[in-house]
């Protein structure tokens, strides 16, 4: 940065130095006396009783006395507010005195007019030389600047604070466009549903939904986009929309998560890979059992919870992450729930949360022994123990969560 | 909370990449420099030492497979090794476990490319 005033004490100009440095010199002397009462700071000398000895004419100025009303007849004490006098007796002076000098204080002045004007305040003792306390030197700084910026941060925090809660239902409002507002009802057959958002600010890319197909059967599916926020959630609509598109034509499962693995590979660049993991399949209710087919892109293997009391993964070995492979592989599975079978399906953030905050994740053993302790449940059973487990995660979730879980209807609904 | 370390091994034959902690969705980015670092070249290979791994997660996992694919389009060879029993289940529910080559160790993986080229 270049600082001057035209003038260049230290530098080599010969054009006359000795003509110069008299000029500097005497624009120097004469403005010792001149500084200090035309100071851009005030400056206030008292004795050790408080009372005012000596003022500037800045300080005067900023107050609107006169120097015979304060000097020798009101003490610096006088000059603060009720608030300000209460601190100076409490930590100012006493840590003066201890210290020998005390700086940037925040105190107020009470003007003449009786307004207040907020200062930062440093003073120092002065000693004798043989160390005995004569008086008080105080510096005065204007803070009304710093008020206003303290006043214009905590605005700009107030302003940041609402953006933030916008954000926060901007991403709920999003997140619920990506989920169905309510499950569609199938007869003879009990669905149950949870999302658990792991952050408020950030969409999630977990997904799920049930549908209609022709013939009487249903679609579903329940997924996860690696990732999260704005693209996670425009990867998570393309996911949505294609799969309920390409099962229009053919819902067989293995064809539609290679439709979705075309779609995704078209939209995935090299260099910013983005996959999910799916588990599409298509369910039919037939005489009070439900068979269900299903394929799986790399997604945990579905779990099943039996009329008997037993628990047990089912997996669709050799299903790959949809979207980053060209000609990914998916195999399909068939289940039929009896009345009293539930089926669960989850998404990772369920066996990655750590319970209690621990470290230790929870696991696909814990999750399997946690299910063989609570079979034989119903869809909506299972739902709520797993979503009571979740409570019991409290900070331990880094990832959002969504279950869906089948069961066929044991009684039939009242006509 | 177990943090990432990759440490890379440069040779002629390509770089070796000692990764130890967990890699997830907090340090992916962090690794994705690092392999986008190296200068990879026709012939040479890229080996990632999972021993030190203890956990990744659906985000590492992209790192992996960006990583293969930077060096199959380098006509560079891609190997794992030494992936331990968690790791490897997280390869295999995605499917993944047909898709790396994994060797037991990282010898072993420089020994089977240097076979496959002579």
């Amino acid at each position: 940065m270049r600082c001057g005033t035209g003038q260049d004490p230290g530098g080599d100009r010969n054009d006359n130095p000795g003509n110069e440095g008299a000029v500097l010199s005497a624009l120097l002397e004469d403005s010792v006396e001149d500084l200090y009462e035309n100071a851009p700071c005030g400056y206030l000398t008292t004795l050790l009783d408080g009372s005012i000895a000596r003022i500037n004419g800045t300080l005067l100025t900023w107050l609107g006395f006169t120097r015979e009303e304060l000097v020798g007849r009101r003490r610096f004490t006088d000059l603060l507010t009720i608030g300000g006098k209460l601190y100076h007796e409490t930590h100012f002076a006493p840590l003066l005195q201890m210290q020998g000098e005390i700086g940037g204080v925040a105190l107020e002045l009470a003007a003449a007019d009786g307004t207040r004007l907020p200062v930062l305040v440093s003073s120092v003792v002065k000693t004798g030389t043989d160390g005995q306390p004569l008086l008080i030197r105080t510096t005065v700084f204007d803070a009304r600047d710093r008020r206003a910026y303290e006043r214009e941060l905590l605005r700009a925090r107030e302003d940041a604070d609402r953006d933030t809660a916008r954000l926060r239902r901007l991403a709920t409002t999003l997140q619920r466009t990506l989920l169905p507002s309510k499950l569609q009802s199938v007869p003879g057959l009990d669905i149950a549903a949870h999302y658990r958002i792991a952050s408020h600010d950030m969409v999630g890319g977990d997904f799920y939904d049930v549908f209609p197909l022709s013939d009487g059967r249903w679609g579903f599916f329940l997924g996860d986009v690696c990732g999260k926020g704005s693209t996670a959630a425009a990867l998570t609509s393309l996911a949505r929309y294609t799969m309920r598109s390409a099962a229009i034509y053919d819902p067989d499962p293995v064809s539609v998560l290679g439709n979705l693995n075309t779609v995704m590979n078209q939209e995935y660049r090299s260099d910013d890979p983005r996959f999910c993991t799916v588990i599409f399949g298509v369910l039919m209710v037939e005489d009070a059992s439900c068979l269900i087919t299903f394929a799986s892109g790399g997604h945990p293997p579905a779990l099943l919870l039996r009329a008997d009391g037993t628990a047990e993964y089912r997996f669709t070995p050799g299903g790959q992450l949809v979207g980053i492979l060209p000609n990914a592989h998916f195999t399909a599975t068939s289940v039929r729930l009896v009345p009293g079978d539930t089926m669960l399906l989850y998404t990772d953030g369920l066996t990655e949360g750590r319970p209690t905050n621990g470290r230790e994740r929870y696991g696909e053993e814990a999750l399997e022994a946690f299910a063989v302790d609570l079979a034989p449940a119903s869809a909506q059973e299972t739902v709520d123990a797993m979503s009571e487990l979740l409570d019991t995660f409290g900070d331990g979730l880094d990832d959002d969560i969504a279950l869906l879980a089948f069961s066929v209807s044991t009684s039939e609904p009242p006509s | 909370m177990t943090e990432l370390t990759a440490t890379v091994h440069t040779s002629a034959g390509g770089h070796l990449f000692e990764l130890a902690g967990h890699l997830d969705f907090r340090n992916v980015s962090y690794l994705r420099e690092v392999v986008e670092g190296v200068e990879l070249g026709p012939g040479q290979q890229l080996i990632f030492d999972m021993s030190g791994l203890s956990f990744c997660d659906s985000t590492g996992l992209t790192v992996l497979v960006m990583a293969r694919n930077r060096a199959l389009a380098a006509h560079a060879g891609f190997a794992l090794a030494a992936v331990s029993g968690r790791v490897a289940r997280i390869f295999r529910v995605a499917g993944l476990d047909q898709v790396f080559s994994v060797y037991p160790s990282p010898e072993a993986a420089a020994e089977a490319w240097t076979r496959s080229a002579g």
